[in-house]
């Protein structure tokens, strides 16, 4: 069960860090290629567990 | 000697030795007083004097009284979410005069994270309430269920007695264990992810939320649905199994004993209707104080998922970003909630009745 809190807490964490930068960051050419950058960094924090369960199989 | 006598002195053998002050304390703080004026021993004069137990006007005036101050609460909250909102909305188009896009992006996510705090600290609150509930039905399942299967076995239903013993425990704890440490805390989650997912411009989690809820719900109806098929299936089986068991011995008394077999056939059948009216006074009270249990939260739970809902809706046209959405989820969480409430009640009531409908038809 603290494994689940610990998840939800990164998740929490790095939402919030993300939609800071995201504001905080120029308007640029480079714009769109960060926030992809930031939707696959969420993904791995979303797929962490999984990941985590597979291999111990 | 007439029959009040027998149940009253066999009533009095039974339920003199158990302790249900225990329950009636959990009930009374779980209900705040409402579940006060049902005590085991006045359902029982009831069903001495053949009167109803509902004394309506007791019962909406503490109904009336413990509404009013929920939804007063619930109002307070819905006003100061509201006026987050109007704060947010004027912020956002002063800051758009001043032309610069962050600044008023910045001031969105301030107060949807304002607002994201106050939601979290009342979905705390009815979390802990549901888990509560939850709790203290399952408590009144393990104190009552022992009693009801031995006062079972008295009537003469062996079979189901010594069948459902290990079945009802063992699907009470089960089920206890399964939502209290599976699916309240997934339902929590769920509605966290949901309040996270209107931080951001994009969906990130939303999905994810709504996966876990209905995980959640869907794990609860299956293993109720499961429960309360064998549960049914078996009482139904070991009854008729009963029942013959005792038909055949009131025969063979009366026929085979010559002179004094009818009256002690009689006797043994006045004795074991009597038990049975013990029985269903405990069945009773077990009811009444599972329904009390599930009422009371429920609607304190509902009356707050209503006003997150209500706020929402009012919420769309003023505020800026997602908050609106997340506080819909939330709206949406706390009914998921209260079903679970309410799902565990209904698997116990159906355990209860299932041990008061075995030996009815002797």
């Amino acid at each position: 069960m603290s494994d689940v809190y610990a998840w939800i807490r990164d998740l929490f964490l790095m939402l919030l860090v993300l939609s800071f930068f995201q504001i905080l960051i120029p308007d640029s050419s480079m714009e769109k290629y960060l926030k992809f950058i930031f939707s696959l960094v969420i993904l791995a924090a979303i797929l962490e567990p999984i990941l985590n369960l597979v291999s111990n199989f | 000697m007439d029959e009040n006598m027998i149940l009253e002195k066999q009533y009095e053998n039974i339920m003199g030795e158990e302790d249900f002050s225990g329950i009636m304390e959990e009930a009374s703080r779980l209900t705040e007083g409402l579940s006060d004026s049902y005590t085991m021993d006045r359902i029982f004069q009831s069903v001495l004097s053949g009167e109803g137990i509902f004394d309506s006007g007791v019962a909406i005036e503490g109904l009336k009284s413990l509404f009013l101050y929920e939804i007063q609460n619930a109002l307070i909250l819905m006003v100061e979410i509201l006026s987050i909102c109007v704060i947010l909305g004027l912020l956002h188009s002063l800051s758009d005069g001043f032309g610069s896009k962050s600044i008023s992006k910045m001031s969105v996510l301030v107060c949807t994270m304002v607002i994201i705090g106050i939601s979290i600290n009342s979905l705390r609150i009815s979390w802990q309430l549901a888990l509560d509930a939850v709790s203290a039905m399952v408590w009144t399942m393990e104190i009552l269920t022992p009693v009801l299967l031995g006062i079972l076995l008295a009537t003469g239903s062996i079979a189901s007695g010594s069948v459902l013993s290990p079945l009802i425990l063992g699907a009470v704890t089960g089920f206890s264990v399964l939502v209290k440490s599976i699916v309240l805390p997934a339902l929590y989650l769920s509605a966290v992810l949901s309040l996270l997912n209107c931080l951001t411009e994009k969906n990130y989690v939303n999905k994810l939320a709504k996966l876990l809820r209905s995980v959640a719900v869907l794990l609860t109806g299956l293993i109720l649905a499961v429960l309360t098929g064998i549960i049914t299936i078996q009482g139904l089986l070991t009854d008729a199994s009963d029942t013959v068991l005792m038909n055949a011995t009131k025969y063979s008394l009366s026929t085979f004993i010559p002179i004094v077999g009818g009256f002690t056939s009689d006797t043994v059948d006045l004795y074991l209707r009597c038990m049975h009216a013990v029985k269903n006074t405990a069945g009773v009270f077990g009811l009444l104080m599972l329904l009390l249990m599930m009422f009371v939260p429920l609607a304190k739970i509902l009356i707050v998922a209503g006003v997150y809902k209500l706020t929402g809706a009012l919420m769309e046209p003023i505020s800026e970003g997602k908050a609106a959405d997340g506080v819909n989820d939330m709206g949406n969480a706390m009914v998921s909630m209260a079903s679970i409430v309410f799902f565990t009640c209904l698997l116990f009531i159906l355990f209860l009745a299932g041990i008061l409908h075995v030996g009815g038809n002797l």
